[in-house]
């Protein structure tokens, strides 16, 4: 576990500024394999402590790659120097922060650190695998991983705590050519919360599912492009996640909001069908730990459920306590940073569209011409809630039947506009967290959602 | 804190004691000063205080990396011992290799101490004349830093490259808003190691400030038509960044997807397209000195006159394909000015889109490619009719280079990269 040299420094954080002081260990692992060949072998670790000072409406910020006492007083005097640095030169003259109460949170568990070679010879065996059950394919691609933070976290008020949160995964990527000869390619990510050693213990289980990868990849080699216009299609829970943390979850971070976003003026207003439900949930969601589970962020908040959208209408927003000042609502643990270098920002944490009443098979009979679209490899949104995904699987839908497999496409929407298409929400609910969101720092997320019918704009060729 | 060339000795030592057979390493000491901007006003002022060791250790042909923080003797051991270990777990493969001896340098770049009164100053004049000039952009956020690099690197052929860096970057990201109108966000980033000139002076910053506020007021664009596209430098960058990830790059050389696997030295683009990498080009700011693997850095060209004369290579692809490695690992892309003007260009455009950022999925290994124009203006007959909305383009990046129309004489420099605006022909473009 981290040795703790900042506890102690609570003592120096001046009085009538709001000071927040954190030590942060952060580690990855990392092994490549690209046609079995050892392309990636790599482990990092990083800590060091950090200081914010919030004075009058500005901050200063410290870090230092060190994990000492002197360490942690060299960072809170800096921070507190870049404060009044600020304050002297574009004096806001914002009060303080609200208090909020005060506690401590028990430490999480330790993250066990597996050998190397545990990674190494877990990816060789899947290789080996791909390689003698599949050998047509044109290429393959196999990396095992691990990132994990643990952080120590002291406020002058607010909870403190001990954080640890290791998350790891086996992606595996497949290649091969239509046809026609167009080289096509698919992946599939495994794993989530928690260490290598305790998420992968059998190559042997992840068989079935590289084996249904290797399907889907078999159909797309026979695809065929979208027919591109303004389509009905049925999103998958995959695909409804992504919408839910690109289109519409961005949007609604406070500090994008004050930046000019376009849920700045939807608050409390119909942004999306009455079947429409999103919330941010911070470490448990429908009775079960959430994938990437929050219980504090690095602010000392205590994390609650934020809910975003309800029965359509934008009813909030995710906040830090500065701006959850501004615009009159209660911090619900939002603000995260992803190194001990980098400052709190206002970041998703696990973000659902909530499942509906129907079922699938329902809902892709009731379309007569449209798409199945099940995963993505690639999402972008705009703050005006124009979003553009990548589509990497996907189906033509013709008389409420699915048909061929599709080539690689792009669906695009504007948010606010497209959650009102929906009229069909499935009962079931898909989460993914096996990538970063990227704001300035990356940062570990979960989204998820059930199937949705709606329309949207789809590329064709 | 202890000179970073002993802990760079010290490293070496503890890594042939633990069995390395060949290694390299990089010790490094930063200093950043930053300020931030929210929602147009001023948030927040960082000071760091960085430093960090990178290995890749070679035993029996087998390779291990690590990266670490801490410095201290017994964490340089630890790290050492960690990296022969996990080298010792890989597989081996006799293409792993570093660079052999180079002449040992010492280079010194950009403005290795800050000026913070002066910076922080300029600072302040650029969010003054963005409101002056430019009354309709919101400031999302704009991040200024200054960095202060040392490194040493040093290998076990005996090469010793020692590096002094330091430049100023300033990175904007605002949209245009008047009453109920919003446009997308945009950003703009310069690079640069002098404080001479107000940063809205800078690159493209004050034609990207003015371009996003005439993208208020939309033209509605319906239908689906074949046209070109001229790409801004900085669209263009990214697409070629597409380019060399897709069909020149380590990855697709391995797994031999690149659709260019056949065609080093043959015609790939038309003949008057010329890439160049340029780490040490005047117009690039603290480019890079020695390659990834060791090597001193030169430029070359990825693309002349229309023949791929290199790919994009690392020197382990480099020996499993027998292709030659990349004369730099940087991504100071040149390409020089073109025969017309940027205005000419637009006054032959038929029908087409000027597009300033392109928003799409990851190309197909193919290259086909599909995505939503964002930042983008309508071009009929000749004239720009307006900015557009919920347009999509669609086409292929191999197919691009070969559709070129003209390069613009003009040429946009940023501090990252030389680039001027290109269009293409031939391209999808479908409104709603």
């Amino acid at each position: 576990m981290l040795e703790d040299h900042i506890s102690s420094k609570k003592s120096l954080f001046s009085t009538g500024v709001h000071t927040e002081l954190r030590e942060q260990n952060s580690r990855s692992r990392r092994v490549s394999l690209i046609q079995g060949n050892p392309t990636g072998n790599m482990r990092t670790e990083q800590s060091g402590i950090c200081a914010r000072v919030y004075q009058n409406g500005v901050y200063g910020f410290s870090s230092i790659a060190e994990c000492s006492g002197q360490a942690a007083e060299t960072v809170l005097k800096a921070a507190t120097e870049n404060a009044l640095f600020m304050d002297r030169h574009v004096g806001r003259g914002k009060g303080p922060l609200p208090v909020i109460s005060g506690g401590a949170l028990p430490a999480g568990s330790e993250i066990a650190d597996a050998d190397q070679k545990r990674y190494i010879d877990f990816a060789r065996e899947l290789d080996a695998y791909i390689v003698e059950k599949y050998p047509g394919l044109s290429s393959r691609s196999v990396i095992a991983m691990e990132d994990s933070m643990e952080k120590i976290i002291c406020t002058s008020d607010g909870y403190d705590g001990h954080i640890c949160a290791p998350r790891s995964y086996i992606y595996v990527f497949l290649n091969t050519e239509t046809t026609s000869g167009t080289p096509i390619e698919l992946f599939h990510p495994m794993g989530g919360f928690g260490v290598f050693g305790d998420n992968f213990t059998d190559p042997a289980l992840l068989y079935p599912e590289i084996d249904a990868l290797y399907e889907r990849l078999m159909q797309k080699r026979e695809g065929v492009y979208a027919e591109a216009g303004y389509k009905t299609v049925v999103l998958g829970g995959m695909m409804s996640g992504m919408l839910a943390h690109e289109a519409v979850g961005h949007t609604v971070e406070a500090d994008l909001v004050l930046g000019g976003s376009v849920a700045g003026p939807a608050l409390n207003k119909q942004v999306g069908s009455q079947l429409v439900n999103l919330v941010d949930f911070a470490h448990t969601a429908f009775g079960k730990p959430a994938p990437l589970p929050v219980y504090l962020d690095d602010e000392g908040t205590p994390a609650e459920d934020a809910v975003l959208i309800k029965d359509g209408i934008l009813t909030g927003y995710m906040n830090n306590r500065e701006s959850a000042q501004h615009f009159g609502m209660k911090p619900q643990g939002n603000a995260r940073a992803w190194s001990f270098s980098d400052e709190p920002l206002i970041r998703m944490r696990n973000t659902a569209v909530l499942p509906g009443k129907d079922k699938l098979e329902d809902m892709i009979a009731s379309v007569d011409d449209g798409y199945y679209l099940v995963t993505s490899n690639n999402g972008q949104a705009d703050t005006t809630g124009e979003f553009m995904f990548g589509v990497c699987t996907g189906y033509e839908i013709k008389k409420g039947k699915l048909g061929r497999a599709l080539l690689d496409t792009t669906i695009s929407g504007v948010a606010f506009n497209m959650l009102k298409t929906v009229d069909m929400v499935s009962d079931t609910l898909e989460w993914t967290s096996s990538g970063f969101c990227g704001k300035k720092q990356p940062m570990p997320v979960g989204m998820g959602g059930p199937a949705l019918r709606c329309k949207v704009m789809i590329g064709g060729r | 804190m202890e000179d970073i060339r002993l802990i760079a000795e010290k490293t070496k030592k503890a890594l042939l004691d633990a069995g390395a057979q060949k290694a390299q390493l990089t010790v490094s000491e930063t200093e950043t000063h930053e300020f931030n901007v929210d929602g147009g006003e001023f948030s927040l002022f960082r000071t760091l205080f960085d430093r960090g060791l990178a290995i890749t250790a070679y035993k029996d042909n087998k390779k291990g990396s690590i990266a670490v923080n801490r410095l201290d003797d017994d964490s340089i051991r630890n790290a050492a011992r960690d990296c022969i270990m996990s080298a010792e777990s890989s597989i081996a493969d006799e293409a792993f290799d570093i660079a052999p001896k180079q002449e040992n340098q010492v280079f010194r770049t950009g403005a290795y101490e800050p000026d913070i009164d002066l910076f922080f100053e300029r600072t302040r004049e650029l969010m003054r004349q963005i409101k002056e000039r430019h009354p309709k952009i919101l400031m999302e956020q704009m991040i200024v830093n200054h960095k202060k690099i040392h490194t040493v690197y040093q290998n076990t052929n005996g090469t010793e490259f020692e590096t002094f860096k330091g430049a100023y970057s300033v990175s904007l990201m605002y949209s245009g808003h008047e009453g109920d109108h919003t446009t997308s966000f945009f950003s703009s980033d310069i690079y640069t190691d002098r404080l001479d000139k107000p940063f809205i002076e800078l690159g493209s910053v004050e034609k990207d400030l003015a371009d996003t506020e005439a993208q208020l007021h939309v033209t509605e664009l319906s239908g689906k038509f074949e046209g070109s596209i001229i790409l801004t430098p900085s669209s263009l960058g990214s697409f070629l960044g597409s380019i060399i990830s897709n069909f020149a790059a380590d990855g697709v050389i391995l797994e031999k997807t690149s659709i260019w696997l056949e065609k080093l030295g043959q015609q790939v683009a038309d003949s008057r397209i010329s890439i160049s990498i340029c780490p040490e080009d005047s117009r690039i700011v603290g480019g890079e000195h020695y390659t990834a693997d060791g090597f001193r850095s030169e430029s070359f060209d990825l693309i002349r006159n229309g023949v791929l004369e290199s790919f994009f290579l690392s020197l382990y692809v480099s020996n499993k394909s027998g292709f030659p490695r990349a004369k730099s690992t940087s991504f100071s892309v040149v390409i020089e000015g073109g025969d017309t003007s940027y205005e000419d260009i637009i006054k032959n455009t038929k029908k087409g889109l000027i597009v300033g950022r392109f928003s799409g999925g990851q190309p197909g290994t193919n290259g086909d490619f599909s995505g939503v124009a964002k930042n983008s203006f309508l071009v009929e007959d000749g004239q720009i009719k307006g900015a557009v909305s919920e347009t999509m383009i669609n086409g292929n990046l191999a197919e691009l280079l070969n559709n070129l129309i003209s390069i613009s004489r003009e040429t946009v420099e940023d501090g990252y990269s030389v680039l001027p605006y290109m269009a293409f022909d031939k391209v999808v473009i479908s409104g709603k």
